[in-house]
């Protein structure tokens, strides 16, 4: 046996004289398409048995040149192509969009759309917490649990169908306001509906939250730290998972968030089944302000009176010159805003879903950039999953809820 | 309607059970007879093996492709498969029984593809490797009683080996070469993936398996399955009787009630040899889609109806060895001396043999509902609940029951551990958990408050398996 300290000691010791196997890590690519990767994805994994030891995560599959193609059209006409963001939460990308070019113009749209604007965006909140949540059961084999989530989704796209006319692709709203009021009897179908999504979202909770195999799948699986969230640009669900409570609905409250009564859960560990409950813990809340909302909207216009932004109504475009007038210098120019910049942003359900708009005064825009919520999110997913097992990353992939229509614009 | 449709699909099955039985028994008592005028006995056997597997096994097992998706469709809100049409029925959904026929048409006129780089044989020998071990499984489970037709005894059971259970164990085991090898000879990294995944499960389970059934075999002293010193007919036996004039009442010996907790770490350990869910990791369609990723056609139809046919032959097996085979709970010894029983031992044997396929079928339900209620366990996690849990309880287990037994030999100790052994999981299953109840005091503590409290640590695992199921 060499002394301590003894470098020079010529015996090679057996670690030293041991045959090693010649390993190699095995690279597989999951996606651009597989069952796991929904939306379009590349993920180039280094697995070392079955622990992740690189990852890369590759985007552009789903590129349709969003910016570029909003350069082209009226302002007005930028709507439809923000439906394509988000599709999951489509209400959320138009009401962020129109809020961003109020902004912009510096209006102020009546008080009654700014409640159907929550109303709606909050129903596509819960539409796409329950997505996930169903989702990520089915990832981790609870077929049945995703099924129940699409059931009350299902009654989610109903409602949206009814008021706006489309299942997804909503374009819902004009800047200035709303392009058409509440239908009839639309509210008490509503309230129904979310009699029915309450009791879906409580059978998912005691399938799911409580299951051993799926809490034992979804905690202390994905770990992020808070500091290295903010780092990353986390933000919404995966954030506050994180114990930050940064809700841009509390923080710089938009439209009638202000009047109304509601919480933003928090967690702790930063682990999937965190941002899992988050989403669980928040579609309770929504449905609150949906109520909240029914019981302090007033009556009155949901479109700004003045014809330079909004549509004259049919009977003066038809008997006034002034309608006339209006009418084509709107269809043919589009809404004036103003030179200038902004950046204005809402809480989708992901996170902070911020606008970029740049405007030379020339009725189109010269620059709009999104700064989509899971964008940064899919950033910090290598970090979330390097050193972990090839099968957390499924779980991890789904809770931060990645959209390929809005990542990749 | 729907329960009219399956109340008529009950009463068909147990209808078809009872016919196929029936003729199982006349079937075998002709060919016996033949035989012994020529001087061979035992040809009964290869009836048995005609109808016993090739029909009523194979023919579970292609019903249960349409059962699964219909009974997963009932739990989950949808209506199931209903498209396809007999010709000559245009408007006939008939609950979707043409899809079983479509199914296995599509399957064999699919293109039975192989990749460039596979290795042929061991590619084309993984299906076969993976069919066979579990259809052979079935062999040494009885389905009925022995009976004496035309003078000479029948037994409902393909081959009755000495060593029956050990047969099980061995055969048990080959199957992990059909998933391996399919996982390995495809040349695709997922397909590996899940090959090597499949193997550790099936291989650590064994262990598992084999060690739930030791206290059975203390309990009975015997491995032997079928006949009359056979485990299955020895359940009969009551621990506890009465009899109500010549109708005998009591508790029988069946394995559930002397040996609950053999019961569960022998289902929780075969349903990881049958990769289903919530062991299904080495197929998790969501990860890495599986050993038979690059498997089609037919050959892919081989591992699906394997995975069916291990479904049915689990549940016969478990009955065989848990639930008393094809004995009644009570009432046997009063059914066999009937007079007009004495008389036809086939309409006996018909009986008995329905009410061992109608408990298959009850814990083939049981199976299909876990399997579509849970999620899917991470591959560390099946192989520590494995090893740190179903292991350990496994030798207590066995340790205990071996005491009980040495001590009084009538298994009544036994069964009295066994009832509180029962009671416990009770207990264990109607209380609600810790999280619940720290839920709960948090909610107690402050209304309003922000919901999430901290959630419990991640580490608590119980002690006892029933926990995860």
């Amino acid at each position: 046996m060499a002394a301590a300290g003894d470098e020079y000691d010529p015996t090679p010791s057996e670690h030293e004289l041991e045959a090693h196997l010649q390993t190699r890590n095995m690279v597989v690519n999951l996606g651009p398409s597989h069952p796991a990767t929904h939306g379009t994805v590349r993920l180039r994994i280094e697995l070392d048995g079955e622990t992740i030891v690189k990852m890369d995560t590759e985007i552009g599959f789903l590129h349709r040149g969003f910016q570029k193609s909003c350069e082209s059209v009226t302002w007005t006409q930028v709507l439809p192509y923000t439906d394509r963001l988000d599709y999951v939460a489509a209400l959320q990308n138009n009401f962020g969009y129109l809020s961003a070019v109020e902004t912009l113009m510096g209006i102020d749209i009546p008080e009654r759309a700014k409640y159907i604007r929550v109303i709606g965006a909050e129903l596509h909140r819960i539409a796409s917490h329950l997505t996930t949540a169903g989702a990520l059961a089915l990832e981790l084999g609870g077929f049945s649990a995703f099924l129940y989530a699409m059931e009350a989704r299902e009654l989610i796209t109903d409602r949206v169908t009814e008021l706006t006319g489309a299942r997804l692709t909503t374009s819902y709203g004009r800047i200035g306001g709303l392009n058409r009021d509440l239908p009839d009897g639309w509210k008490e179908k509503v309230m129904k509906s979310i009699v029915k999504i309450e009791e879906v979202a409580a059978e998912m909770d005691t399938l799911l939250s409580r299951n051993r195999i799926f809490t034992d799948r979804t905690k202390g699986t994905g770990v992020i730290t808070a500091d290295d969230a903010l780092d990353f640009g986390f933000t919404g669900p995966a954030l506050r998972a994180c114990g930050v409570s940064y809700d841009v609905r509390k923080a710089q409250p938009y439209w009638a968030y202000d009047k109304l009564d509601f919480t933003v859960p928090t967690g702790n560990n930063g682990d999937n089944f965190d941002r899992y409950y988050m989403r669980m813990l928040e579609i309770p809340e929504s449905l609150k302000m949906i109520k909240q909302c029914f019981a302090q909207m007033p009556e009155g216009p949901v479109m700004i009176d003045d014809w330079r932004i909004a549509l004259p109504p049919k009977e003066n475009v038809y008997n006034s010159i002034e309608g006339v007038i209006a009418h084509f210098k709107l269809v043919m120019e589009g809404v004036p805003v103003p030179d200038g910049e902004v950046y204005h942003c809402t809480e989708s359900p992901n996170g902070e879903l911020g606008w970029y708009l740049r405007s030379d005064g020339s009725g189109r825009p010269y620059k709009c950039h999104v700064r989509a919520p899971g964008y940064q999110i899919l950033s910090g997913l290598g970090r979330l999953c390097e050193g972990r097992m090839l099968a957390d990353l499924v779980p991890t992939f789904d809770t931060i809820n990645m959209i390929g229509g809005e990542v990749e614009q | 309607m729907r329960l009219g449709v399956v109340f008529v699909s009950l009463g068909l099955i147990f209808g078809g059970f009872f016919a196929l039985m029936g003729g199982a028994y006349a079937l075998g008592g002709v060919v016996e007879d033949f035989g012994r005028t020529h001087g061979v006995s035992g040809l009964a056997s290869l009836t048995n093996i005609l109808i016993l597997m090739l029909m009523i096994v194979m023919v579970f097992a292609t019903l249960l492709t349409l059962a699964e998706r219909k009974w997963s469709a009932f739990m989950q809100d949808r209506v199931g498969p209903n498209r396809a049409r007999f010709p000559g029925l245009p408007n006939a959904s008939l609950a979707g029984i043409p899809h079983i026929v479509t199914d296995v048409f599509k399957m064999l006129t699919k293109e039975a593809f192989r990749p460039k780089n596979a290795s042929k044989v061991l590619f084309a020998l993984g299906p076969m490797l993976a069919f066979a071990p579990v259809f052979a499984l079935f062999a040494v489970v009885p389905a009925g009683p022995t009976l004496k037709i035309f003078d000479h005894p029948v037994m409902m059971v393909s081959t009755n080996l000495d060593f029956g259970l050990l047969y099980l164990f061995a055969i048990a085991s080959l199957a992990v070469y059909g998933t391996s090898l399919a996982g390995w000879a495809s040349n695709n990294k997922f397909a590996l993936l899940g090959g090597v995944r499949a193997s550790s499960q099936m291989i650590s389970y064994e262990v598992a398996l084999g060690l739930s059934l030791v206290g059975m075999m203390i309990a009975f002293s015997t491995v032997k399955l079928a006949g009359p010193d056979g485990m299955s007919e020895m359940q009969m036996q009551y621990l506890w009787s009465t009899r109500v004039g010549s109708f005998d009442l009591g508790l029988p010996a069946w394995g559930i009630f002397i040996q609950p907790l053999g019961f569960l770490l022998f289902f929780a350990a075969a349903f990881a040899e049958t990769k289903r869910a919530p062991f299904d990791s080495p197929e998790g369609e969501s990860e890495i889609v599986g050993y038979f990723l690059e498997y089609s056609g037919m050959q892919f139809g081989m591992f699906m109806i394997a995975e069916f046919v291990e479904v049915v032959v689990l549940g016969g097996v478990i009955v065989a060895i848990f639930f008393g085979g094809w004995s009644l709970p009570f009432g046997n010894e009063w059914l066999m001396n009937l007079a007009v029983m004495k008389q036809y031992p086939i309409l006996l044997g018909a009986i008995y043999g329905t009410v061992f396929w109608g408990k298959t079928l009850l814990l083939v339900y049981l199976q299909m509902v876990i399997r579509w209620t849970m999620p899917r366990f991470r591959y560390d996690q099946i192989q520590k609940l494995g090893w740190q849990i179903l292991l350990p309880v496994g030798l207590a287990n066995l340790f205990v029951s071996g005491a009980l037994i040495l001590w009084d030999p009538s298994l009544r100790a036994l069964a009295l551990f066994g009832f509180f052994v029962i009671g416990v999981f009770a207990f264990l299953t109607l209380t609600p958990p810790k999280q619940v109840r720290q839920e709960q005091e948090a909610a107690d503590d402050h209304h309003g408050g922000h919901g999430h409290a901290a959630p419990a640590p991640h580490d608590d695992h119980a002690a006892l398996p029933a926990s995860t199921h």
